[in-house]
Protein backbone atom coordinates (compact mmCIF):
# COMPACT_ATOMS: atom_id res chain seq x y z
CA UNK A 1 0.00 0.00 0.00
CA UNK A 2 3.08 2.25 0.03
CA UNK A 3 2.48 3.67 -3.43
CA UNK A 4 -1.28 3.88 -3.13
CA UNK A 5 -1.21 5.68 0.21
CA UNK A 6 1.47 8.07 -1.00
CA UNK A 7 -0.47 8.73 -4.22
CA UNK A 8 -3.57 9.57 -2.18
CA UNK A 9 -1.58 12.02 -0.04
CA UNK A 10 -0.21 13.75 -3.14
CA UNK A 11 -3.60 13.90 -4.87
CA UNK A 12 -5.14 15.34 -1.73
CA UNK A 13 -2.54 18.12 -1.67
CA UNK A 14 -3.01 18.80 -5.38
CA UNK A 15 -6.79 19.08 -4.99
CA UNK A 16 -6.36 21.45 -2.06
CA UNK A 17 -3.53 23.68 -3.28
CA UNK A 18 -2.97 23.42 -7.03
CA UNK A 19 -5.79 25.80 -7.89
CA UNK A 20 -3.75 28.57 -6.30
CA UNK A 21 -0.19 27.43 -7.08
CA UNK A 22 -0.98 26.34 -10.68
CA UNK A 23 1.96 23.94 -10.83
CA UNK A 24 0.13 21.09 -12.54
CA UNK A 25 -1.73 21.66 -15.78
CA UNK A 26 -2.83 18.11 -16.57
CA UNK A 27 -3.53 15.36 -14.08
CA UNK A 28 -4.09 11.79 -15.21
CA UNK A 29 -7.38 10.04 -14.54
CA UNK A 30 -7.58 9.16 -10.82
CA UNK A 31 -8.98 5.66 -11.39
CA UNK A 32 -6.08 4.81 -13.73
CA UNK A 33 -3.58 6.17 -11.22
CA UNK A 34 -5.05 4.12 -8.36
CA UNK A 35 -5.02 0.98 -10.51
CA UNK A 36 -1.38 1.59 -11.46
CA UNK A 37 -0.42 2.29 -7.83
CA UNK A 38 -2.02 -1.00 -6.76
CA UNK A 39 -0.09 -2.86 -9.47
CA UNK A 40 3.18 -1.27 -8.31
CA UNK A 41 2.39 -2.19 -4.69
CA UNK A 42 1.76 -5.77 -5.76
CA UNK A 43 5.19 -5.81 -7.43
CA UNK A 44 6.77 -4.36 -4.27
CA UNK A 45 5.17 -7.13 -2.20
CA UNK A 46 6.48 -9.74 -4.63
CA UNK A 47 9.93 -8.07 -4.62
CA UNK A 48 9.72 -7.56 -8.38
CA UNK A 49 9.38 -3.78 -8.38
CA UNK A 50 11.64 -1.35 -10.25
CA UNK A 51 13.92 1.23 -8.66
CA UNK A 52 11.33 4.04 -8.81
CA UNK A 53 8.53 2.06 -7.20
CA UNK A 54 6.69 4.16 -4.63
CA UNK A 55 7.84 7.46 -6.13
CA UNK A 56 5.25 9.93 -7.41
CA UNK A 57 6.50 11.78 -10.47
CA UNK A 58 5.46 14.84 -12.48
CA UNK A 59 6.78 15.83 -15.90
CA UNK A 60 7.41 19.18 -17.59
CA UNK A 61 4.86 19.68 -20.36
CA UNK A 62 7.51 19.69 -23.11
CA UNK A 63 8.44 16.01 -22.67
CA UNK A 64 6.19 13.64 -24.64
CA UNK A 65 3.98 11.18 -22.75
CA UNK A 66 1.81 9.02 -24.97
CA UNK A 67 -1.85 9.99 -24.84
CA UNK A 68 -1.28 13.23 -22.90
CA UNK A 69 -1.35 16.90 -23.92
CA UNK A 70 2.29 17.83 -24.47
CA UNK A 71 1.34 21.48 -24.73
CA UNK A 72 4.60 23.21 -23.73
CA UNK A 73 2.17 25.47 -21.80
CA UNK A 74 1.22 27.06 -25.10
CA UNK A 75 -1.99 27.70 -27.00
CA UNK A 76 -0.03 26.48 -30.05
CA UNK A 77 -0.04 22.89 -28.80
CA UNK A 78 -3.01 23.08 -26.42
CA UNK A 79 -4.78 20.22 -28.20
CA UNK A 80 -1.70 18.24 -29.22
CA UNK A 81 -1.78 14.67 -27.94
CA UNK A 82 1.57 12.96 -27.97
CA UNK A 83 1.53 9.74 -30.00
CA UNK A 84 4.61 8.32 -28.27
CA UNK A 85 6.68 8.30 -25.07
CA UNK A 86 9.98 10.17 -24.82
CA UNK A 87 12.93 7.91 -24.01
CA UNK A 88 13.11 9.27 -20.43
CA UNK A 89 9.41 8.45 -19.92
CA UNK A 90 9.93 4.89 -21.14
CA UNK A 91 12.79 4.51 -18.66
CA UNK A 92 10.70 5.87 -15.75
CA UNK A 93 7.79 3.57 -16.57
CA UNK A 94 10.13 0.58 -16.84
CA UNK A 95 11.35 1.27 -13.29
CA UNK A 96 7.77 1.57 -11.95
CA UNK A 97 7.78 5.32 -11.34
CA UNK A 98 4.20 6.57 -11.14
CA UNK A 99 3.78 9.55 -13.48
CA UNK A 100 0.72 11.52 -12.40
CA UNK A 101 0.65 14.52 -14.70
CA UNK A 102 2.11 17.43 -16.59
CA UNK A 103 3.63 20.50 -14.95
CA UNK A 104 3.18 24.11 -15.94
CA UNK A 105 6.21 25.85 -17.45
CA UNK A 106 7.25 28.96 -19.30
CA UNK A 107 5.79 28.74 -22.80
CA UNK A 108 8.08 26.56 -24.95
CA UNK A 109 10.63 26.91 -22.11
CA UNK A 110 11.09 30.59 -23.02
CA UNK A 111 11.41 32.42 -19.72
CA UNK A 112 12.97 32.30 -16.31
CA UNK A 113 9.99 33.21 -14.16
CA UNK A 114 7.05 30.94 -14.91
CA UNK A 115 5.06 33.98 -16.05
CA UNK A 116 5.12 33.28 -19.79
CA UNK A 117 2.83 30.22 -19.58
CA UNK A 118 -0.36 30.54 -21.62
CA UNK A 119 -2.11 28.72 -18.76
CA UNK A 120 -1.30 31.40 -16.20
CA UNK A 121 1.74 31.93 -13.99
CA UNK A 122 2.83 29.39 -11.40
CA UNK A 123 3.17 30.68 -7.85
CA UNK A 124 6.12 29.94 -5.59
CA UNK A 125 4.87 27.61 -2.82
CA UNK A 126 7.30 29.22 -0.37
CA UNK A 127 5.75 32.67 -0.88
CA UNK A 128 2.79 32.76 -3.23
CA UNK A 129 3.29 36.39 -4.23
CA UNK A 130 6.64 35.51 -5.81
CA UNK A 131 7.67 33.83 -9.04
CA UNK A 132 8.92 30.24 -8.69
CA UNK A 133 11.58 30.78 -11.36
CA UNK A 134 11.63 29.01 -14.68
CA UNK A 135 11.30 27.72 -17.16
CA UNK A 136 10.62 24.47 -15.26
CA UNK A 137 8.38 26.52 -12.95
CA UNK A 138 5.65 23.93 -12.38
CA UNK A 139 8.16 21.09 -11.91
CA UNK A 140 9.93 22.98 -9.11
CA UNK A 141 6.70 24.22 -7.52
CA UNK A 142 5.12 20.74 -7.65
CA UNK A 143 8.08 19.25 -5.76
CA UNK A 144 8.25 22.14 -3.27
CA UNK A 145 4.49 21.94 -2.59
CA UNK A 146 4.66 18.18 -1.98
CA UNK A 147 2.53 17.29 -5.03
CA UNK A 148 5.16 14.73 -6.07
CA UNK A 149 8.57 13.37 -5.01
CA UNK A 150 10.47 13.99 -8.22
CA UNK A 151 9.79 16.01 -11.34
CA UNK A 152 11.53 16.19 -14.67
CA UNK A 153 12.45 19.55 -16.15
CA UNK A 154 14.58 20.72 -19.04
CA UNK A 155 17.52 23.09 -18.73
CA UNK A 156 18.77 25.20 -21.63
CA UNK A 157 20.26 28.13 -19.70
CA UNK A 158 19.25 27.39 -16.12
CA UNK A 159 15.65 26.24 -16.39
CA UNK A 160 16.07 23.49 -13.80
CA UNK A 161 18.55 25.22 -11.49
CA UNK A 162 16.90 28.65 -11.35
CA UNK A 163 13.48 27.41 -10.10
CA UNK A 164 15.16 24.84 -7.84
CA UNK A 165 16.97 27.73 -6.13
CA UNK A 166 13.87 29.94 -5.82
CA UNK A 167 11.68 27.10 -4.52
CA UNK A 168 14.26 25.66 -2.10
CA UNK A 169 14.70 22.24 -3.70
CA UNK A 170 17.43 20.25 -5.49
CA UNK A 171 17.86 20.50 -9.28
CA UNK A 172 20.41 18.80 -11.51
CA UNK A 173 21.40 19.77 -15.05
CA UNK A 174 23.25 16.77 -16.44
CA UNK A 175 26.14 16.90 -18.92
CA UNK A 176 25.04 17.76 -22.45
CA UNK A 177 24.44 14.50 -24.27
CA UNK A 178 24.19 12.32 -21.16
CA UNK A 179 20.37 12.12 -21.06
CA UNK A 180 18.36 11.41 -24.20
CA UNK A 181 16.26 14.31 -25.50
CA UNK A 182 14.25 12.07 -27.82
CA UNK A 183 10.68 13.23 -27.24
CA UNK A 184 11.66 16.61 -25.77
CA UNK A 185 10.11 19.52 -27.65
CA UNK A 186 13.22 21.60 -28.09
CA UNK A 187 14.04 25.19 -27.26
CA UNK A 188 17.66 25.16 -28.39
CA UNK A 189 18.99 21.79 -29.46
CA UNK A 190 22.65 22.67 -28.96
CA UNK A 191 22.02 23.44 -25.29
CA UNK A 192 18.88 21.59 -24.06
CA UNK A 193 19.18 18.88 -21.43
CA UNK A 194 16.55 16.99 -19.42
CA UNK A 195 17.18 16.60 -15.68
CA UNK A 196 15.55 15.91 -12.29
CA UNK A 197 14.16 18.20 -9.59
CA UNK A 198 13.57 16.67 -6.16
CA UNK A 199 13.22 17.41 -2.45
CA UNK A 200 16.61 15.82 -1.74
CA UNK A 201 19.84 14.82 -3.49
CA UNK A 202 19.15 11.08 -3.10
CA UNK A 203 15.91 11.24 -5.10
CA UNK A 204 17.49 13.44 -7.77
CA UNK A 205 20.43 11.02 -8.01
CA UNK A 206 18.11 8.02 -8.23
CA UNK A 207 16.18 9.59 -11.09
CA UNK A 208 19.33 10.67 -12.91
CA UNK A 209 20.84 7.19 -12.60
CA UNK A 210 17.77 5.85 -14.41
CA UNK A 211 17.30 8.41 -17.18
CA UNK A 212 20.94 8.85 -18.25
CA UNK A 213 22.69 6.77 -20.88
CA UNK A 214 23.21 6.66 -24.62
CA UNK A 215 20.18 6.58 -26.89
CA UNK A 216 20.44 5.98 -30.63
CA UNK A 217 17.35 8.17 -31.11
CA UNK A 218 19.18 11.28 -29.92
CA UNK A 219 22.07 11.90 -32.31
CA UNK A 220 24.17 13.86 -29.80
CA UNK A 221 23.68 11.31 -27.03
CA UNK A 222 26.87 9.88 -25.55
CA UNK A 223 27.67 6.96 -23.30
CA UNK A 224 28.16 8.25 -19.76
CA UNK A 225 29.63 6.75 -16.61
CA UNK A 226 27.09 4.75 -14.62
CA UNK A 227 26.11 6.53 -11.42
CA UNK A 228 26.84 4.48 -8.30
CA UNK A 229 24.23 5.60 -5.78
CA UNK A 230 26.18 4.24 -2.81
CA UNK A 231 29.21 6.37 -3.68
CA UNK A 232 27.07 9.51 -3.56
CA UNK A 233 26.70 9.07 0.19
CA UNK A 234 30.46 9.13 0.69
CA UNK A 235 31.84 12.64 1.29
CA UNK A 236 34.60 13.29 -1.25
CA UNK A 237 38.10 13.64 0.17
CA UNK A 238 40.93 15.84 -1.11
CA UNK A 239 38.72 18.13 -3.09
CA UNK A 240 39.93 21.33 -4.70
CA UNK A 241 37.05 23.78 -4.77
CA UNK A 242 36.99 26.93 -6.88
CA UNK A 243 34.77 29.72 -5.58
CA UNK A 244 33.75 31.81 -8.55
CA UNK A 245 34.91 35.40 -8.30
CA UNK A 246 32.00 37.16 -9.95
CA UNK A 247 30.43 40.36 -8.70
CA UNK A 248 26.68 40.39 -8.17
CA UNK A 249 24.49 43.21 -6.90
CA UNK A 250 22.91 41.38 -3.97
CA UNK A 251 25.91 40.89 -1.67
CA UNK A 252 23.79 38.94 0.81
CA UNK A 253 23.57 36.10 -1.73
CA UNK A 254 27.31 35.97 -2.49
CA UNK A 255 28.15 36.14 1.24
CA UNK A 256 25.76 33.33 2.07
CA UNK A 257 27.23 31.10 -0.65
CA UNK A 258 30.83 31.90 0.25
CA UNK A 259 30.30 31.33 3.98
CA UNK A 260 28.54 28.03 3.38
CA UNK A 261 31.32 26.88 1.05
CA UNK A 262 33.97 27.80 3.61
CA UNK A 263 32.05 26.01 6.38
CA UNK A 264 31.60 22.75 4.43
CA UNK A 265 35.13 22.86 3.01
CA UNK A 266 36.63 23.32 6.48
CA UNK A 267 34.57 20.45 7.85
CA UNK A 268 35.75 18.12 5.06
CA UNK A 269 39.30 19.39 4.72
CA UNK A 270 38.75 20.60 1.17
CA UNK A 271 41.09 23.13 -0.37
CA UNK A 272 39.39 26.31 -1.57
CA UNK A 273 40.51 29.07 -3.86
CA UNK A 274 38.83 32.02 -5.56
CA UNK A 275 38.81 31.71 -9.35
CA UNK A 276 38.00 34.03 -12.21
CA UNK A 277 36.66 32.86 -15.54
CA UNK A 278 37.60 35.53 -18.03
CA UNK A 279 34.62 35.77 -20.37
CA UNK A 280 31.90 34.70 -17.98
CA UNK A 281 30.34 38.18 -18.07
CA UNK A 282 29.58 37.57 -21.78
CA UNK A 283 27.63 34.38 -21.16
CA UNK A 284 24.23 36.05 -21.59
CA UNK A 285 25.35 37.83 -24.77
CA UNK A 286 26.64 34.51 -26.15
CA UNK A 287 23.63 32.45 -25.15
CA UNK A 288 20.68 34.45 -26.44
CA UNK A 289 21.68 34.71 -30.13
CA UNK A 290 22.09 30.91 -30.13
CA UNK A 291 18.68 30.45 -28.54
CA UNK A 292 16.94 33.00 -30.79
CA UNK A 293 18.26 31.31 -33.94
CA UNK A 294 17.68 27.74 -32.79
CA UNK A 295 14.13 28.32 -31.54
CA UNK A 296 13.28 30.12 -34.77
CA UNK A 297 14.60 27.16 -36.75
CA UNK A 298 13.07 24.54 -34.44
CA UNK A 299 9.58 26.04 -34.47
CA UNK A 300 9.16 26.14 -38.25
CA UNK A 301 7.29 22.85 -37.84
CA UNK A 302 4.54 24.63 -35.92
CA UNK A 303 2.77 25.82 -39.04
CA UNK A 304 -0.71 24.75 -37.93
CA UNK A 305 -0.88 21.92 -40.47
CA UNK A 306 0.78 18.84 -39.00
CA UNK A 307 -0.18 19.75 -35.44
CA UNK A 308 -1.47 22.61 -33.33
CA UNK A 309 -1.85 26.24 -34.33
CA UNK A 310 0.50 28.45 -36.29
CA UNK A 311 3.05 29.64 -33.73
CA UNK A 312 3.31 33.25 -34.98
CA UNK A 313 -0.43 33.70 -34.39
CA UNK A 314 -0.80 31.88 -31.09
CA UNK A 315 2.32 32.36 -28.97
CA UNK A 316 2.82 34.92 -26.21
CA UNK A 317 5.28 37.85 -26.21
CA UNK A 318 8.46 36.10 -25.01
CA UNK A 319 8.22 33.23 -27.51
CA UNK A 320 7.48 35.76 -30.26
CA UNK A 321 10.43 37.93 -29.20
CA UNK A 322 12.76 34.98 -29.68
CA UNK A 323 11.18 33.74 -32.91
CA UNK A 324 10.88 37.15 -34.54
CA UNK A 325 14.35 38.12 -33.33
CA UNK A 326 15.72 34.82 -34.64
CA UNK A 327 14.00 35.42 -37.97
CA UNK A 328 15.59 38.88 -38.21
CA UNK A 329 19.17 37.86 -37.44
CA UNK A 330 19.14 34.83 -39.75
CA UNK A 331 18.29 36.93 -42.80
CA UNK A 332 20.68 36.18 -45.65
CA UNK A 333 21.97 39.77 -45.63
CA UNK A 334 23.71 39.05 -42.30
CA UNK A 335 25.35 35.86 -43.60
CA UNK A 336 25.00 34.03 -40.28
CA UNK A 337 27.13 36.68 -38.54
CA UNK A 338 25.20 36.74 -35.22
CA UNK A 339 24.98 32.97 -34.84
CA UNK A 340 28.55 32.25 -35.90
CA UNK A 341 29.97 34.84 -33.57
CA UNK A 342 27.97 33.41 -30.66
CA UNK A 343 29.05 29.86 -31.55
CA UNK A 344 32.68 30.91 -31.46
CA UNK A 345 32.20 32.71 -28.15
CA UNK A 346 30.59 29.53 -26.80
CA UNK A 347 33.68 27.52 -27.75
CA UNK A 348 35.88 30.12 -26.05
CA UNK A 349 33.93 29.87 -22.78
CA UNK A 350 33.92 26.07 -23.04
CA UNK A 351 37.72 26.08 -23.37
CA UNK A 352 38.04 28.33 -20.31
CA UNK A 353 36.04 25.85 -18.24
CA UNK A 354 38.16 22.98 -19.56
CA UNK A 355 41.27 24.76 -18.27
CA UNK A 356 39.71 25.41 -14.86
CA UNK A 357 38.76 21.74 -14.46
CA UNK A 358 42.39 20.74 -15.01
CA UNK A 359 43.11 22.30 -11.60
CA UNK A 360 39.78 22.18 -9.74
CA UNK A 361 37.25 19.45 -8.93
CA UNK A 362 34.30 21.80 -8.88
CA UNK A 363 33.28 25.43 -9.24
CA UNK A 364 30.87 26.96 -6.74
CA UNK A 365 28.72 30.08 -7.07
CA UNK A 366 25.13 31.19 -6.44
CA UNK A 367 22.52 29.73 -8.79
CA UNK A 368 20.81 33.07 -9.35
CA UNK A 369 22.29 36.52 -8.65
CA UNK A 370 19.03 37.88 -7.23
CA UNK A 371 16.01 36.88 -5.18
CA UNK A 372 12.75 36.02 -6.98
CA UNK A 373 10.62 38.99 -7.93
CA UNK A 374 6.89 39.49 -7.40
CA UNK A 375 4.62 37.94 -10.04
CA UNK A 376 3.86 40.61 -12.66
CA UNK A 377 6.50 43.01 -11.31
CA UNK A 378 7.85 45.31 -13.99
CA UNK A 379 11.32 44.20 -15.01
CA UNK A 380 12.96 44.81 -18.36
CA UNK A 381 13.72 42.04 -20.86
CA UNK A 382 17.44 42.60 -20.35
CA UNK A 383 17.06 42.36 -16.54
CA UNK A 384 15.11 39.13 -16.93
CA UNK A 385 17.79 37.68 -19.20
CA UNK A 386 20.57 38.79 -16.81
CA UNK A 387 19.10 36.59 -14.06
CA UNK A 388 20.50 33.61 -16.03
CA UNK A 389 24.11 34.84 -15.98
CA UNK A 390 25.36 32.24 -13.50
CA UNK A 391 23.45 29.24 -14.88
CA UNK A 392 24.06 29.77 -18.63
CA UNK A 393 27.83 29.01 -18.45
CA UNK A 394 27.25 25.33 -17.58
CA UNK A 395 25.10 24.97 -20.70
CA UNK A 396 27.64 26.71 -22.89
CA UNK A 397 30.44 24.55 -21.45
CA UNK A 398 28.24 21.42 -21.75
CA UNK A 399 29.18 20.38 -18.20
CA UNK A 400 26.99 19.12 -15.32
CA UNK A 401 25.73 21.38 -12.54
CA UNK A 402 23.47 21.07 -9.54
CA UNK A 403 21.65 23.34 -7.11
CA UNK A 404 21.05 22.61 -3.43
CA UNK A 405 19.25 24.92 -0.96
CA UNK A 406 21.69 26.30 1.62
CA UNK A 407 19.89 29.06 3.44
CA UNK A 408 17.32 31.83 3.35
CA UNK A 409 17.32 35.59 2.86
CA UNK A 410 14.13 37.40 3.85
CA UNK A 411 12.59 33.93 4.34
CA UNK A 412 13.26 33.16 0.63
CA UNK A 413 15.36 30.08 -0.19
CA UNK A 414 18.77 30.53 -1.78
CA UNK A 415 20.47 27.74 -3.70
CA UNK A 416 24.17 27.06 -4.08
CA UNK A 417 25.31 26.01 -7.55
CA UNK A 418 28.01 23.36 -7.95
CA UNK A 419 29.52 22.75 -11.39
CA UNK A 420 31.66 19.73 -12.30
CA UNK A 421 33.38 18.64 -15.48
CA UNK A 422 31.60 16.71 -18.25
CA UNK A 423 30.29 13.29 -17.20
CA UNK A 424 31.33 13.78 -13.56
CA UNK A 425 27.76 13.49 -12.27
CA UNK A 426 28.75 11.05 -9.53
CA UNK A 427 31.27 13.53 -8.10
CA UNK A 428 28.75 16.38 -8.51
CA UNK A 429 26.04 14.49 -6.64
CA UNK A 430 28.36 13.55 -3.77
CA UNK A 431 29.41 17.21 -3.39
CA UNK A 432 25.75 18.27 -3.51
CA UNK A 433 25.03 15.72 -0.78
CA UNK A 434 27.76 17.26 1.40
CA UNK A 435 25.95 20.61 1.23
CA UNK A 436 22.51 19.16 1.94
CA UNK B 1 -0.14 43.07 -12.81
CA UNK B 2 1.70 42.28 -16.04
CA UNK B 3 5.19 42.79 -17.39
CA UNK B 4 7.04 42.14 -20.68
CA UNK B 5 7.03 38.41 -19.95
CA UNK B 6 3.41 37.83 -18.91
CA UNK B 7 1.49 35.81 -21.47
CA UNK B 8 -1.16 37.69 -23.44
CA UNK B 9 -2.54 37.66 -26.94
CA UNK B 10 -0.18 39.73 -29.05
CA UNK B 11 -1.55 42.19 -31.61
CA UNK B 12 0.06 42.82 -35.02
CA UNK B 13 1.27 46.25 -33.84
CA UNK B 14 2.83 44.74 -30.73
CA UNK B 15 4.52 42.06 -32.88
CA UNK B 16 6.25 44.83 -34.85
CA UNK B 17 7.41 46.46 -31.61
CA UNK B 18 8.64 43.10 -30.28
CA UNK B 19 10.56 42.44 -33.51
CA UNK B 20 12.32 45.82 -33.33
CA UNK B 21 13.16 45.38 -29.66
CA UNK B 22 14.45 41.84 -30.25
CA UNK B 23 16.71 43.02 -33.08
CA UNK B 24 18.05 45.79 -30.85
CA UNK B 25 18.82 43.30 -28.07
CA UNK B 26 20.63 41.06 -30.56
CA UNK B 27 22.61 44.03 -31.91
CA UNK B 28 23.63 45.06 -28.40
CA UNK B 29 24.62 41.50 -27.46
CA UNK B 30 26.52 40.97 -30.70
CA UNK B 31 28.46 44.21 -30.30
CA UNK B 32 29.56 43.12 -26.82
CA UNK B 33 31.11 39.99 -28.36
CA UNK B 34 33.15 42.15 -30.77
CA UNK B 35 36.08 42.46 -28.38
CA UNK B 36 36.57 38.71 -28.01
CA UNK B 37 39.36 36.85 -29.73
CA UNK B 38 37.20 34.61 -31.87
CA UNK B 39 39.76 33.06 -34.14
CA UNK B 40 38.54 29.50 -33.61
CA UNK B 41 35.98 27.92 -35.90
CA UNK B 42 32.56 27.68 -34.32
CA UNK B 43 31.27 24.47 -35.86
CA UNK B 44 31.42 21.20 -33.97
CA UNK B 45 31.20 17.75 -35.52
CA UNK B 46 29.94 15.08 -33.18
CA UNK B 47 30.54 11.44 -34.15
CA UNK B 48 29.55 10.55 -37.67
CA UNK B 49 26.37 12.62 -37.52
CA UNK B 50 24.23 9.71 -38.66
CA UNK B 51 21.27 8.83 -36.51
CA UNK B 52 21.04 5.09 -35.96
CA UNK B 53 17.30 4.81 -35.87
CA UNK B 54 16.63 2.44 -38.75
CA UNK B 55 15.56 -0.28 -36.38
CA UNK B 56 12.90 1.99 -34.89
CA UNK B 57 11.69 3.35 -38.19
CA UNK B 58 8.68 1.02 -38.43
CA UNK B 59 7.25 2.53 -35.27
CA UNK B 60 7.00 6.00 -36.80
CA UNK B 61 3.91 5.08 -38.74
CA UNK B 62 1.69 7.25 -40.89
CA UNK B 63 -0.90 6.97 -38.14
CA UNK B 64 1.48 8.55 -35.61
CA UNK B 65 2.70 11.18 -38.06
CA UNK B 66 -0.82 12.29 -38.93
CA UNK B 67 -2.43 11.81 -35.52
CA UNK B 68 -2.59 15.53 -34.70
CA UNK B 69 -3.13 16.97 -38.17
CA UNK B 70 -6.26 19.06 -38.52
CA UNK B 71 -7.06 18.11 -42.11
CA UNK B 72 -5.85 14.90 -43.68
CA UNK B 73 -6.80 12.03 -45.91
CA UNK B 74 -5.30 8.56 -45.97
CA UNK B 75 -2.03 9.67 -47.54
CA UNK B 76 -1.61 13.42 -47.10
CA UNK B 77 -1.86 16.30 -44.70
CA UNK B 78 -4.15 18.80 -46.40
CA UNK B 79 -2.88 22.36 -46.38
CA UNK B 80 -4.85 25.49 -47.21
CA UNK B 81 -4.40 26.97 -50.70
CA UNK B 82 -2.19 29.97 -51.45
CA UNK B 83 -0.42 30.10 -48.06
CA UNK B 84 1.70 26.97 -48.44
Amino acid sequence: MVTLNHLKECLEKIKKENKEINAIIELRNEKDLIKEAEEIDKKIKEKKAGLLAGKIICIKANICIEGMHTSCASKVLENYISPYDATVIKKIKKEDGLIIGYCNQDEFACGGSGETSAFGPTKNPVNKTLIPGGSSSGSAAAVAAGFCDIALGSDTGGSIRNPASFCGIVGIKPTYGSVSRYGLIDLSMSLDQIGPLAKNVSDAALMLSIINGKDSLDSISEESKKINLEKINQTPKKLKVGILDFEIKDKRISELIENKTKEISKKNNWEIEKIKIENLDLAVETYYPLVYVEIFSGTRKFDGRKYGEEIENSAGPEVLRRILGGSEITKSEYGGRYYNKALKAKELIKEEFKEVFKKFDCIICPAVPRLPWKIGEKISVEEGYAADVLTIPANLAEICAGVVPVGKIEEIPVGIQIMCNKFEEEKLLSICKSFE
Amino acid sequence: MTNDFTWHKVSEEEKEEIKKKAKKIMDDFSSKLEGLNLEKEGSIIRGNGIREDEKNFDKISREIMFSNAKQKNADFIIAEKKRW
